[in-house]
Protein backbone atom coordinates (compact mmCIF):
# COMPACT_ATOMS: atom_id res chain seq x y z
CA UNK A 1 0.00 0.00 0.00
CA UNK A 2 1.24 3.48 -0.88
CA UNK A 3 0.76 6.07 1.81
CA UNK A 4 1.87 9.59 2.65
CA UNK A 5 2.18 10.32 6.35
CA UNK A 6 1.86 13.99 7.27
CA UNK A 7 2.67 15.25 10.75
CA UNK A 8 1.39 18.75 11.46
CA UNK A 9 3.25 20.16 14.46
CA UNK A 10 1.49 22.32 17.06
CA UNK A 11 2.97 25.40 15.36
CA UNK A 12 1.58 24.46 11.95
CA UNK A 13 4.81 23.33 10.36
CA UNK A 14 4.54 20.08 8.52
CA UNK A 15 6.59 17.00 7.76
CA UNK A 16 5.53 14.66 4.99
CA UNK A 17 6.94 11.15 4.59
CA UNK A 18 6.14 8.70 1.82
CA UNK A 19 5.90 4.92 2.15
CA UNK A 20 5.69 2.12 -0.39
CA UNK A 21 6.61 4.04 -3.51
CA UNK A 22 9.17 3.10 -6.11
CA UNK A 23 11.36 5.29 -8.26
CA UNK A 24 10.56 8.98 -8.45
CA UNK A 25 6.84 8.40 -7.94
CA UNK A 26 7.00 9.36 -4.25
CA UNK A 27 7.96 12.88 -5.26
CA UNK A 28 5.09 13.08 -7.71
CA UNK A 29 2.66 11.65 -5.16
CA UNK A 30 3.54 14.07 -2.40
CA UNK A 31 3.95 17.15 -4.58
CA UNK A 32 0.33 18.19 -4.09
CA UNK A 33 0.85 18.25 -0.33
CA UNK A 34 3.99 20.35 -0.64
CA UNK A 35 2.43 22.87 -3.00
CA UNK A 36 -0.79 23.02 -0.98
CA UNK A 37 0.81 23.72 2.38
CA UNK A 38 3.64 26.05 1.60
CA UNK A 39 7.29 25.91 0.82
CA UNK A 40 9.38 22.75 1.06
CA UNK A 41 12.49 23.66 3.04
CA UNK A 42 14.30 20.35 3.25
CA UNK A 43 14.13 16.95 1.61
CA UNK A 44 15.70 13.77 2.95
CA UNK A 45 15.95 10.60 0.92
CA UNK A 46 15.22 7.52 3.01
CA UNK A 47 17.70 4.64 3.52
CA UNK A 48 16.08 2.27 1.04
CA UNK A 49 16.86 4.75 -1.68
CA UNK A 50 20.54 4.83 -0.74
CA UNK A 51 20.76 1.05 -0.56
CA UNK A 52 19.57 0.94 -4.13
CA UNK A 53 21.63 3.78 -5.55
CA UNK A 54 24.36 4.68 -3.06
CA UNK A 55 23.77 8.33 -3.82
CA UNK A 56 24.22 11.29 -1.54
CA UNK A 57 22.13 11.14 1.61
CA UNK A 58 20.52 14.53 1.80
CA UNK A 59 19.62 17.32 -0.53
CA UNK A 60 18.31 20.72 0.41
CA UNK A 61 16.18 22.88 -1.77
CA UNK A 62 14.54 26.22 -1.40
CA UNK B 1 12.25 5.58 -3.48
CA UNK B 2 10.81 7.26 -0.45
CA UNK B 3 11.55 10.59 1.04
CA UNK B 4 10.78 13.00 3.86
CA UNK B 5 9.95 16.65 3.21
CA UNK B 6 9.81 19.49 5.70
CA UNK B 7 7.29 22.17 4.75
CA UNK B 8 7.15 25.74 6.02
CA UNK B 9 3.51 26.73 6.37
CA UNK B 10 1.89 29.34 4.14
CA UNK B 11 -1.78 30.31 4.29
CA UNK B 12 -3.31 30.61 0.82
CA UNK B 13 -6.74 28.93 0.79
CA UNK B 14 -9.85 30.80 2.05
CA UNK B 15 -11.82 27.53 2.17
CA UNK B 16 -9.30 25.99 4.55
CA UNK B 17 -9.17 29.22 6.61
CA UNK B 18 -12.94 29.05 6.99
CA UNK B 19 -12.81 25.36 7.92
CA UNK B 20 -10.10 26.01 10.51
CA UNK B 21 -12.12 28.84 12.10
CA UNK B 22 -15.20 26.66 12.21
CA UNK B 23 -13.34 23.77 13.80
CA UNK B 24 -11.76 26.07 16.42
CA UNK B 25 -15.11 27.78 17.04
CA UNK B 26 -13.75 31.17 16.00
CA UNK B 27 -15.91 33.86 14.39
CA UNK B 28 -16.40 33.36 10.66
CA UNK B 29 -13.49 34.95 8.75
CA UNK B 30 -14.16 37.66 6.20
CA UNK B 31 -12.26 39.29 3.37
CA UNK B 32 -11.44 42.92 3.99
CA UNK B 33 -9.03 45.22 5.76
CA UNK B 34 -8.18 45.39 9.43
CA UNK B 35 -6.25 47.81 11.56
CA UNK B 36 -3.36 46.31 13.41
CA UNK B 37 -1.23 48.39 15.76
CA UNK B 38 1.40 48.57 13.03
CA UNK B 39 -1.06 49.70 10.35
CA UNK B 40 -3.77 48.63 7.97
CA UNK B 41 -3.62 45.16 6.37
CA UNK B 42 -5.82 43.55 3.75
CA UNK B 43 -6.74 39.89 3.47
CA UNK B 44 -8.83 37.31 5.27
CA UNK B 45 -9.52 38.57 8.78
CA UNK B 46 -9.42 36.00 11.56
CA UNK B 47 -10.22 36.93 15.15
CA UNK B 48 -8.42 34.69 17.63
CA UNK B 49 -9.71 34.23 21.17
CA UNK B 50 -8.31 36.82 23.56
CA UNK B 51 -6.41 38.71 20.85
CA UNK B 52 -6.61 42.51 20.79
CA UNK B 53 -5.99 42.73 17.03
CA UNK B 54 -7.13 40.28 14.37
CA UNK B 55 -4.84 38.10 12.32
CA UNK B 56 -4.78 38.96 8.60
CA UNK B 57 -4.08 36.19 6.09
CA UNK B 58 -2.85 37.37 2.69
CA UNK B 59 -3.74 34.47 0.41
CA UNK B 60 -1.67 35.87 -2.45
CA UNK B 61 1.59 35.86 -0.55
CA UNK B 62 0.75 33.17 2.00
CA UNK B 63 1.85 35.57 4.71
CA UNK B 64 0.03 35.96 8.02
CA UNK B 65 0.19 39.42 9.58
CA UNK B 66 -0.44 39.87 13.29
CA UNK B 67 0.55 42.08 16.16
CA UNK B 68 0.42 40.48 19.58
CA UNK B 69 3.19 42.53 21.21
CA UNK B 70 5.20 39.43 22.09
CA UNK B 71 2.23 37.80 23.77
CA UNK B 72 0.89 40.81 25.69
CA UNK B 73 -1.95 41.32 23.21
CA UNK B 74 -2.69 37.67 22.54
CA UNK B 75 -1.21 34.26 23.24
CA UNK B 76 1.03 32.87 20.52
CA UNK B 77 -0.43 29.41 21.21
CA UNK B 78 -3.79 30.57 19.78
CA UNK B 79 -2.13 31.54 16.52
CA UNK B 80 -0.19 28.27 16.42
CA UNK B 81 -3.44 26.34 16.93
CA UNK B 82 -4.99 28.19 14.01
CA UNK B 83 -1.98 27.52 11.76
CA UNK B 84 -1.99 23.86 12.71
CA UNK B 85 -5.68 23.48 12.02
CA UNK B 86 -5.32 25.34 8.72
CA UNK B 87 -2.62 22.89 7.61
CA UNK B 88 -4.79 19.93 8.62
CA UNK B 89 -7.87 21.25 6.82
CA UNK B 90 -5.85 22.15 3.70
CA UNK B 91 -4.33 18.67 3.59
CA UNK B 92 -7.78 17.06 3.94
CA UNK B 93 -9.16 19.22 1.12
CA UNK B 94 -6.28 18.54 -1.27
CA UNK B 95 -6.02 14.81 -0.53
CA UNK B 96 -9.73 14.32 -1.17
CA UNK B 97 -9.50 16.42 -4.31
CA UNK B 98 -6.86 13.95 -5.52
CA UNK B 99 -9.23 11.07 -4.76
CA UNK B 100 -7.28 9.81 -1.75
CA UNK B 101 -8.74 8.75 1.58
CA UNK B 102 -7.30 10.28 4.76
CA UNK B 103 -7.19 9.14 8.39
CA UNK B 104 -6.66 11.84 11.04
CA UNK B 105 -5.14 11.10 14.43
CA UNK B 106 -4.18 13.36 17.34
CA UNK B 107 -0.77 12.58 18.87
CA UNK B 108 0.27 12.93 22.51
CA UNK B 109 2.68 15.79 21.79
CA UNK B 110 -0.07 17.94 20.30
CA UNK B 111 0.75 17.13 16.69
CA UNK B 112 -1.84 15.85 14.24
CA UNK B 113 -1.00 12.87 12.06
CA UNK B 114 -2.71 12.49 8.69
CA UNK B 115 -2.30 9.22 6.80
CA UNK B 116 -3.13 9.59 3.12
CA UNK B 117 -3.85 6.34 1.29
CA UNK B 118 -2.78 6.97 -2.27
CA UNK B 119 -5.33 5.47 -4.63
CA UNK B 120 -4.09 3.94 -7.92
CA UNK B 121 -2.20 6.21 -10.32
CA UNK B 122 1.31 6.62 -8.97
CA UNK B 123 3.17 3.33 -8.50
Amino acid sequence: MKTIEIIVAPDGNTRAETFGFSGQSCREASRFIESALGKATNETLKPEFHQATGSQQQSTRQ
Amino acid sequence: MSHIVQIEAQVRDPVAIRAACSRLQLPEPHLGSAKLFSGLREGWIVQLSGWRYPVVCNCNSGQVDFDNYEGHWGARSRLDAFLQRYAVEKTLIEARRQGHSVVEQSLADGSVKLTVNVAGGAS
